[in-house]
């Protein structure tokens, strides 16, 4: 009953701004290929993606945010997320679903006037949908993708200056540090990467990670064609990477890896060369903080062009950059 | 010796199940080297009498002794070497090959393979048996009557001093019954003692040495002065209308109308 | 004599299967001919092959051998104490109450992992089997039926461990319920092989005794056999032999089934030919099968499918071609 007066209530309301556009109207396509149009600029948005979230706090709407990812009270990056926003530090900030499980009535009872979800969950955005609620659905595969979702966010939430300056920013860090090793000259380093659920889990060729090896001047070692692919042990050791590094592993340290002993002859082992990425927050490879993990990686493989790089100044550089004061206190 | 007098003594035995009792003080001796058959009514408690007797049910007061052995004090190897069982029904799962059950009748004997030797008296006793020809066949695939020459094989393949057979001849066609009857005759008059349960009287007095009857959960044997065939004493085991008809110097029993 | 001579195909071919698997994987390094070279000269790859095969190949076959032994040996076992043709360590809920324990002490560490994963397994099997068990008497489809809730219960129960202790939780349960054989290694080898080897010992030293069970209680007490001593004995080694088949290797689902009737094509139900040849077999066709998936993709994809895609198959194929006495 309340949900069908719900969706009747809200698609009545919808159909007026499309019979006279206004000039404030908004429009762009999500990673779907389907158009969205806003009245207005969104001031009550439910973001259900941890990464989007960051992006759109970069983009200092977070007033405009009125629902969160679950994920972000229960992960490794609620102390950032609790300095960027009081209310997700007092946990008011509700949270009706996250990338698996979405809870539309509280969705609907929340009263978005946007919905930012992985493209992936097809089914919980066709009960989105269905309640007359725009969806912005998202899907990264590569470094542009995330410059187009920063675009997207910036036009929905009417912040598009914001936006464009900070991809500026970012394109232009990429490009400080490509000239800075030299990227044409070099020898290039043979880099695997390990996620976080095991040593033989790792990225293909078609992932975010293997363009952020390739941006810092590396190739990956696993050349399947895949996003997420399990390997067996033996192409490790043919592979012979010149470096080892994890994904943030709250279970293994590098010394934990660097004691396998079936992997003790391959070069990353031998010349100790396996390192683990800092923080999921700060590394976080589909938001505009990616510049962070590719100069990380470019020191491990290449310290000697990279050695004025700082990586606790650059820290503070980009956090301040990105979040505004803010980012400030993040550095702390 | 008390063994040589009786095989099986049954002192003050009851026996309940569920609460509604079923043997009520039961006093009896069953003779070595004899074929006793136990006799009554559907329901008299034959089978759960030979079935405490066998140890499959525990008794809750009296003393049962085998050969001079408080059964009570018997592990399931030592009743092995003592009493062999004979089940009413028996359902097998898998297919085993007639050999494979038979050999199963030598595990009291085998620690935890068999011999040559438990092989041997496998093939003895299915000889005796006369299921020789069936050795490879499996199980599961024979008649009933087949299936039940095939235990009592395995019985014979176990080689205990008492056999206990529970209706040893409700399977089988009428050949089939008179071929268990005579083995079983032959088996006493080389020493073994049976005791066997009937359905069936008149098979018990043809081929019997001694009977024993079951009614309001008691046992009785016949009296010295009557006969088990009387008429009048079989009326008071079986109810409704009964006649006995002499032959061969016992008697056939049957139902008698109006 | 067609079956004799299967019969000592089966007892021979685990000695050249587990030496060919040295010599498949999907390194363009140790190949075939490199390591054959290696017999021959020094070459700058020699400590790579060496690795290769030592370090990964041969605890990953060692382990799938003694993985698939185990589940085929307690699978045929567990058939004849319950005198139930239809089921094993999956179906009765013992994989995955022991796959339960084993990612419950990995997450919170309060167990050794085989330990846990033993007594969960346990668990599992008695709560099926009381919950089957009605009048003293246990009825094959009430077994399966109480087996099939157990496993669901632990199954969720494991999701819930998974969903509270791992962030990655999808991952991981899919390698628990689908097997997973591509971490071996020596560690895993060594954690599991003494437990496997009690298990599968004692099994074997009772295996004739299995067809006196299995023929009824009855039957087994009147010819000196005590069959809840017996039972509990096998039944426990079952349990310790998968259970920690399951810790290192996940849910390997219906293997344990499949292999004891496959075996029973060859040897008829004599538990004392089947048993050893379960162990075998069982062992070797997991090898066979995990061969095959290492081969033929250049990423990891869970043993159990590749036991249902190959197995299963083979199994209807020889279900259809033989005929061992289910029909009557």
């Amino acid at each position: 009953m309340l949900l069908s007066f719900s969706s009747a209530f809200t698609s009545c309301r919808q159909s007026v701004p499309n019979s006279t556009k206004s000039s404030s109207s908004v429009n762009v396509t999500d990673f779907r290929g389907v158009e969205i149009t806003l009245p207005n600029p969104a001031k009550r948005i439910v973001c259900l993606i941890e990464s989007a979230l960051s992006g759109i706090y970069m983009l200092q709407a977070e007033n405009q945010i009125i629902g969160i990812s679950s994920g972000v009270y229960n992960e490794s990056t609620f102390a950032q997320y609790a300095v960027l926003d009081e209310r997700i530090k007092n946990k008011t900030l509700p949270a009706p679903g996250n990338w698996d499980f979405v809870n539309i009535e509280s969705i609907v009872a929340l009263r978005p006037d946007l919905v930012i979800i992985w493209a992936s969950q097809t089914e919980s955005i066709e009960s989105i949908e269905k309640h007359g609620i725009p969806v912005y659905g998202v899907f990264l595969k590569s470094v542009n993708d995330v410059y187009k979702e920063i675009h997207d966010f910036g036009i929905l939430t009417g912040r598009s200056q914001r936006a464009d300056s900070l991809t500026n920013y970012t394109r232009n860090e990429i490009n400080q540090l490509r000239s800075t090793i030299n990227i044409e000259e070099i020898e290039k380093k043979n880099i695997y990467f390990m996620w976080t659920q095991g040593l033989l889990e790792t990225a293909g060729t078609t992932s975010t990670v293997n363009e952020l090896i390739e941006l810092a001047g590396a190739k990956n070692s696993c050349t399947t064609s895949q996003e997420h692919v399990v390997i067996n042990k033996e192409r490790l050791l043919d592979w012979n990477p010149d470096i080892i590094v994890m994904w943030y592993n709250p279970l293994k340290s590098p010394e934990d890896i660097a004691k396998l002993s079936e992997i003790q002859h391959i070069n990353a082992i031998k010349f100790n060369q396996v390192y683990e990425l800092p923080s999921v927050f700060l590394c976080d490879l589909w938001t505009l903080k990616f510049p962070y993990a590719v100069k990380q990686l470019a020191k491990w493989c290449y310290p000697a062009s990279t050695e004025g790089l700082n990586m606790n100044t650059e820290k503070q550089k980009m956090l301040v950059k990105l979040y505004g004061e803010k980012g400030e206190k993040l550095t702390k | 010796m008390e063994q040589l007098n009786n095989a099986i003594t049954v002192s003050n035995l009851s026996f309940s199940y569920n609460g509604s009792v079923i043997l009520n003080d039961l006093n009896i001796d069953i003779k070595p080297g004899k074929l006793t058959f136990i006799l009554g009514q559907n329901g008299s408690g034959k089978s759960t009498f030979l079935k405490v007797i066998a140890g499959l049910l525990v008794s809750q007061k009296g003393v049962i002794k085998i050969l001079g052995n408080a059964s009570d004090n018997l592990n399931f190897t030592d009743r092995s070497k003592l009493t062999g069982f004979l089940n009413q029904h028996h359902k097998a799962i898998f297919p085993f090959s007639v050999e494979d059950v038979v050999l199963t009748g030598r595990a009291g004997f085998i620690r935890y393979v068999p011999k040559e030797a438990d092989k041997t008296a496998s093939y003895n006793a299915m000889s005796k048996a006369g299921v020789l020809h069936l050795r490879n066949r499996n199980y599961t695939e024979l008649s009933g009557g087949e299936q039940q020459m095939v235990m009592i094989a395995r019985l014979l393949a176990q080689n205990p001093q008492i056999l206990l057979l529970d209706e040893p001849t409700t399977h089988l066609d009428i050949s089939n019954q008179s071929h268990v009857l005579s083995l079983l005759k032959q088996l006493v008059s080389e020493g073994m003692t049976i005791v066997a349960v009937m359905h069936d009287p008149n098979l018990a007095f043809l081929y019997g040495d001694d009977f024993l009857f079951m009614k309001n959960r008691k046992i009785i044997r016949a009296d010295e002065s009557m006969q088990a065939w009387d008429t009048d004493f079989l009326k008071t085991i079986y109810e409704g209308n009964i006649q006995s008809i002499p032959f061969n110097g016992r008697a056939l029993l049957v139902p008698y109308l109006n | 004599m067609n079956r004799r001579i299967i019969h000592l195909v089966f007892y021979i071919l685990p000695l050249p299967v587990i030496l060919a698997s040295l010599f498949i994987g999907p390194s363009h390094t140790a190949t075939l001919g490199s390591i054959m070279d290696l017999f021959l000269k020094n070459s700058d790859d020699s400590d790579l092959i060496k690795s290769i095969i030592f370090d990964v190949r041969l605890p990953r076959i060692l382990l799938s051998f003694l993985v698939g032994g185990s589940l085929a040996i307690s699978g045929c076992s567990i058939q004849a104490i319950f005198r139930n043709p239809l089921t094993d360590s999956y179906i009765l809920g013992l994989s995955s109450g022991a796959a339960f324990g084993a990612a419950l002490a990995l997450a919170y560490a309060f167990l050794p992992v085989q330990l846990s994963a033993f007594i969960f397994g346990l668990m599992a099997v008695a709560l099926s089997y009381f919950t089957a068990r009605k009048n003293k008497n246990v009825s094959i489809v009430s077994l399966i039926l109480s087996g099939i809730i157990v496993s669901g219960i632990f199954t969720a129960l494991l999701t819930i461990v998974q969903f509270f202790s791992d962030p990655f939780k999808l991952q991981s349960i899919v390698h628990w319920t689908m097997g997973n054989l591509h971490n071996a290694n020596w560690v895993k080898l060594r954690s599991s092989v003494i437990p496997i080897t009690i298990g599968v010992f004692v099994i074997f030293v009772y295996r004739w005794r299995l067809n006196v069970l299995a023929l009824g209680d009855d039957e087994a007490k009147t010819v000196g056999i005590n069959p809840e001593r017996d039972k509990i004995i096998i039944l426990i080694a079952a349990t310790l032999a998968s259970s920690s088949a399951v810790a290192v290797a996940g849910i390997i689902g219906l293997y344990g089934l499949m292999v004891p009737h496959m075996i029973r094509m060859v040897t008829g139900p004599d538990n004392q030919k089947s048993i050893p040849l379960n162990f075998l077999f069982g062992g070797t066709f997991l090898l066979i099968i995990d061969d095959f998936s290492r081969t033929i993709s250049s990423f990891e994809i869970p043993i159990g499918v590749f036991t249902m895609l190959l197995g299963a198959p083979f199994f209807i194929y020889l279900m259809k071609k033989t005929n061992i006495g289910w029909n009557s």
